[in-house]
């Protein structure tokens, strides 16, 4: 890991931590601006995804490990997440249209 | 028995080269958290799924629950993140104390959030929401919320705040053990790769359930 060598090497999770409050508060304050509903929606999934890798970035260290460790993780989770979902969409939109409203 | 199998275990496997360039310990970890992920994701996809489908508009989270208090939930969260990589930190440099200080302080940081989830779950029980809807004639059901609202909510909460009390038991024993001087600077790391995940999770759960207009 090496952050440890680094002069301060606590910096890192304060900078983290400071950032990860900004942008918290920045998908707070988002609510309140009426912003059209497509654009909010991509504004929060962006920063929600800013976050999940500064988290495991910064805090789980995943920049330091090996290359290949960090595919494992982004990409195991992540294909497997969108897979899910490819399929669960158009059963969804399947069922909502039999269904009477 | 033939010969083969008297041959010892490092024989056949000796390591080598590691392919992730980590320890066993620490690839064991990653895999277990890939896999938790993956939990979590199905979880968060049969959310959406039950979302789409819903007979009937899914509720603005304003009306329910109060999402400044949730966003207190998250700085809470996100606060013991960071107290818990100062103390992997720590931990790796040989400063026990500055290492058990902010275990410690992790470890409130969980309670403070097992705390706030309980009295949000027992104010939205209050409320009228069941793992099967919310009640006739209750708080919940005048405001038009579906059946797949409370489910999704006791569901996704509920898993979360399970990983923050196996996480919190972990930290726990961490701690003891880092005190007596018995936890290697790894021991703290992979308590800190699992806390940091139920960090990870909730960032989705708080953006995708609470923060995501309906």
């Amino acid at each position: 890991m090496s952050d440890t060598a680094s002069p301060n090497p606590y910096r890192i999770y304060r900078t983290t931590w400071v950032i990860l409050l900004i942008i918290t508060l920045a998908m707070l304050a988002a609510e309140r601006f009426h912003m059209p509903r497509f654009a909010l929606v991509l504004f929060l999934l962006s920063f929600m995804m800013v976050k999940a890798v500064m988290i495991s970035g910064n805090f789980m260290h995943l920049r330091h490990e090996h290359r290949r460790m960090a595919y494992l993780v982004g990409i195991g989770i992540l294909v497997t997440s969108l897979i899910l979902f490819a399929f669960l969409t158009p059963e969804a939109a399947h069922v909502l249209a039999k269904t009477p409203r | 028995m033939s010969a083969s199998h008297a041959v010892p275990m490092d024989a056949h496997w000796g390591g080598g080269a590691s392919p992730f360039g980590a320890t066993w310990q620490k690839t064991m970890m990653w895999i277990f958290i890939v896999t938790d992920g993956l939990l979590f994701s199905g979880l968060l996809c049969g959310y959406g799924y039950l979302r789409m489908l819903s007979p009937v508009p899914w509720p603005e989270t304003t009306l329910v629950f109060s999402i400044p208090f949730i966003a207190f939930m998250t700085f809470v969260l996100i606060t013991s993140s960071m107290w818990m990589g100062t103390a992997v930190t720590a931990a790796r440099l040989g400063d026990r104390k500055k290492a058990l200080n902010n275990l410690i302080l992790t470890i409130l940081g969980g309670l403070i959030f097992l705390g706030c989830q309980a009295y949000e779950w027992s104010h939205i029980i209050h409320e009228g929401a069941r793992l099967t809807g919310a009640l006739p004639g209750s708080e919940l059901a005048q405001l038009g919320v579906p059946p797949q609202f409370p489910a999704s909510f006791f569901l996704l909460t509920g898993f979360h705040g399970s990983h923050v009390f196996s996480g919190l038991v972990i930290l726990i024993i961490t701690a003891i053990r880092t005190g007596l001087g018995k936890t290697p600077a790894q021991g703290v790391e992979m308590a800190g790769l699992y806390w940091h995940f139920v960090d990870l999770v909730w960032v989705f759960i708080f953006t995708l359930f609470y923060l995501l207009p309906s």
